[in-house]
């Protein structure tokens, strides 16, 4: 199972500086970056031995007289088969697959255990070709995810994870060799076992990830058991650690952006337990308990939710998430995250999109609660969160004209004075069909806007480069603020 | 932080909220119905899905994987940094970028703020707009500077008035100890003056036009006359005098017509010696208008983004 802090240890007893760790992160960031880019985004876990923490020089451990001598020998090659030049040199030799699969299959257990032990460290061998070599053990790895052992199915179920992205060859044969009702088995009986379900929950992830996922994988899956236990899993008790939970979590979010229609994951309460595990998480972090790796575990709760609620029609909303303390949640998501985590900030954002586009009373959660003000403050932030939040706030004018006069009392006004001079050419368009809203919505409104010198902003405005900025402006003034009339002086004036 | 009383409205589980029971009727039926105009204003709610590849979810996939691959680090080292809007001056031609709001206030109050309607031509401050409108846009300004001292001195309280622009130039040079060059006492003489590439053309002053198209494609229109006159003004002026006068007069709007015959007439006798440019009714050239880096609306000759 993995312990955070773990990474940490490892890190800094391989003798590297700080500095060069940093840019050795940065370095594999970026890779990532491109690798996902080229939607080839594919990641191993290997599973350490608990007496050692590093992958280091071989040493053959020989010498306890005791130890039979093939699971010695199997151990020794589990550690040399962590160099990738052992790893090609292996597959090579002829039968040396075969002697591997015997002892998989052999009556020692302790052999079996080493056996699966050295087809783990092949599994995580970056050599493409390596993991086709490992399909004669697929069929016995399956069978062995029923067992009882907590160690063995941990490592089987890692390897056929590691084994899945490499080849579609490999991906095929083990669908057809019946990985996915194998994994729901496994996941099912061993619910209780934490170190099992988080392996479960990764093995499964690889498959979901898959390019052609949603054809073929995705809806085996959906008609399993997996979805209501994954759910389960997300709803466990969190003192014994998050990993299990995140492993599910990012499952059920591969669910749920892969299809358009997810009716079958809204009818398992999935919409109904992630956004009520948000209210908690959002309690959590606006008390101040991040815990360590929490965002790894909120990030794929947001996906899920804002995925979810773009397929719920909209009268089950008030059903699906009937907390209206989700908005809360939200917002202190929102604030917690943005100056660390910006994207997680953006993802929260997204959420409270989908959640007051077509529903009033949401929107009209955020003004009671007070919300509004918190959320206008974050207009200058870029990449992505002003419009998002603008977008949030359009949803909120859209509904009511009361609504709207309460956001010129919170200020959205000024605001938007601002948002109107930004280079995003987004970020303008949405604050003229705004203002418009907020102008049309009452007099109050438009007299305060013309107090704030709104005309000279529109009137410069109608030099805008983009025609179609152009003509909102002129309408606005023309249409509708024509009657105030310090417009009319400011005519004159010219 | 949340403020105590959110904080324990959300972790608080017994608190009564109510849930949301209502609506939703789907569309947009909240809206009372707009005017015809109304599809000038597209906004509508909507439901946003994303898909796993979306770039919205970069991020995140790529802290997930490095979580996988055992790198992982809680608080990161280097801090994602958290970008703010740039803000940019739309105006048609215009293409400055600013970091923050008063860059580009400033930026906006000095360039783009006191701008003639008329010619476009663009003025610091409020009184000395008002100064150029009278002067240039204003045939009864032009028809009673004939009779009396119509040019008010710049200088704010000085109250001085000239008969003519000359004049008060020299005030202002004698005077004011202004530079002989200074920007924004360009006489309407001036007009058409292609100031020639010895002048520095460095960048977007732009000059007045005659006439001035509201229409839409305002720079390429505006560009054109411009480029087409000083040929007419070149071939005509070489000839000056009456001719050449009427000429150029017949080429400007109506309202210009007694002004320019005025200018003509009044510097007719400036302009005899040889080895003056062409321009004979213009300011010599080693008295130089107009060529400041005040960026007009129009973003110089031809230049249009």
């Amino acid at each position: 199972m993995w312990r955070l802090n773990k990474v940490r240890h490892k890190a800094g007893r391989q003798g590297d500086s700080l500095e060069e760790l940093k840019l050795k992160r940065r370095e594999h960031e970026k890779a990532l970056r491109q690798a996902r880019r080229d939607r080839q985004l594919v990641s191993k876990r290997l599973l350490l031995n608990d007496d050692e923490d590093l992958p280091q020089m071989v040493t053959s451990n020989l010498s306890s007289e005791s130890a039979p001598w093939r699971e010695a020998h199997l151990k020794t090659l589990s550690k040399v088969l962590r160099d990738p030049s052992a790893q090609l040199t292996f597959i090579k030799q002829e039968n040396s697959m075969h002697l591997l699969v015997g002892f998989l299959t052999g009556s020692d257990a302790t052999c079996r255990l080493q056996a699966v032990r050295c087809l783990h460290e092949l599994s995580h061998s970056s050599h493409t070709n390596v993991s086709p070599a490992c399909l004669p053990a697929t069929p016995y790895l399956l069978t062995y995810l029923s067992g009882q052992s907590t160690k063995f199915t941990e490592l089987c179920l890692y390897t056929l994870g590691n084994l899945c992205p490499d080849s579609d060859i490999v991906k095929e044969k083990l669908l057809a060799q019946g990985i996915i009702p194998a994994l729901a088995n496994c996941l099912e009986n061993q619910r209780h076992n934490l170190a099992v379900v988080e392996a479960v929950g990764f093995t499964l992830s690889q498959f979901l990830q898959a390019k052609d996922a949603a054809e073929k994988i995705i809806l085996t899956v959906l008609d399993s058991s997996l979805p209501s236990n994954l759910l389960s899993v997300l709803t466990s008790d969190p003192k014994f650690g998050l990993a299990p939970a995140i492993e599910c979590a990012w499952c059920l979010h591969y669910l749920t952006c892969s299809m358009n229609d997810n009716r079958v994951l809204l009818a398992h309460g999935t919409l109904l337990q992630c956004s009520s595990l948000l209210v908690s998480l959002g309690g959590a972090v606006a008390e101040g308990n991040k815990e360590e790796g929490m965002e790894l575990f909120i990030c794929p709760l947001l996906r899920c939710v804002g995925n979810l609620l773009s397929s719920c029609p909209g009268k089950d909303l008030s059903t699906q998430v009937g907390d209206v303390r989700i908005v809360v949640a939200l917002y202190a998501l929102l604030q917690a995250y943005l100056q660390t985590q910006p994207a997680l900030a953006r993802e929260s954002a997204w959420v409270l999109n989908n959640l007051t586009a077509h529903s009033s009373a949401f929107c009209s959660a955020l003004l009671d609660l007070n919300l509004v003000p918190g959320l206008i403050q974050l207009l200058p932030f870029s990449q992505g969160i002003n419009t998002m939040i603008l977008r949030i706030l359009a949803n909120i004018a859209h509904k009511k004209k009361e609504f709207c006069a309460q956001l010129a009392h919170h200020g959205l006004l000024s605001a938007l004075c601002a948002t109107l001079k930004m280079a995003d050419q987004e970020m303008v368009t949405l604050s003229m069909d705004v203002l418009y809203m907020l102008v049309v919505s009452g007099p109050q409104v438009a007299e305060e806007f013309v107090r704030q010198g709104g005309l000279s902003l529109l009137e410069a405005i109608q030099y805008n480069s983009e025609g179609e900025i152009r003509r909102r402006a002129t309408h606005l003034l023309e249409d509708h603020l024509l009657s105030y009339s310090s417009y009319l002086s400011s005519i004159l004036r010219q | 932080m949340l403020q105590p009383e959110l904080v324990r409205l959300v972790t608080d589980a017994r608190s009564s909220v109510k849930s949301c029971d209502e609506d939703c009727s789907s569309g947009s039926t909240g809206r009372p119905s707009e005017d015809e105009q109304g599809d000038l204003f597209i906004f509508t709610p909507q439901l946003i899905h994303l898909h796993r590849d979306h770039e919205l979810f970069e991020d995140g996939d790529i802290h997930r994987h490095m979580y996988l691959q055992d790198l992982y680090v809680s608080e990161a080292d280097d801090k994602p940094s958290l970008s703010v809007s740039e803000f940019a001056c739309h105006i048609s031609g215009c293409s400055a970028a600013f970091i923050s709001l008063e860059e580009y206030e400033h930026h906006y109050n000095s360039l783009h703020r006191h701008v003639c309607c008329s010619c476009r031509r663009s003025l610091p401050s409020a009184r000395l707009l008002d100064i150029h409108i009278q002067e240039w846009h204003d045939s009864l300004f032009t028809i009673l500077a004939q009779r009396q001292d119509m040019y008010q001195c710049l200088v704010e309280g000085c109250g001085q008035k000239f008969r003519t622009s000359t004049l008060r130039k020299d005030h202002l040079i004698q005077i004011h100890k202004y530079p002989p060059d200074f920007r924004f006492d360009k006489t309407k003489k001036d007009r058409g003056t292609r100031q020639t590439k010895r002048q520095q053309q460095k960048d977007t002053a732009m000059e007045v036009v005659d006439d001035v198209c509201e229409s839409e494609g305002v720079c390429e229109v505006m560009c054109d006359v411009l480029s087409n006159q000083p040929e007419q003004g070149d071939s005509m002026e070489m000839h000056v005098g009456e001719e050449g006068a009427a000429r150029m007069v017949k080429s400007a709007s109506p309202e210009e017509h007694v002004h320019l015959s005025a200018a003509a007439h009044s510097t007719e006798n400036t302009s005899t010696e040889p080895l003056k440019p062409r321009y004979s009714y213009r300011i010599p050239t080693t008295v130089c208008f107009g060529h400041s880096s005040v960026r007009g609306f129009r973003g110089g000759r031809g230049r249009r983004k």
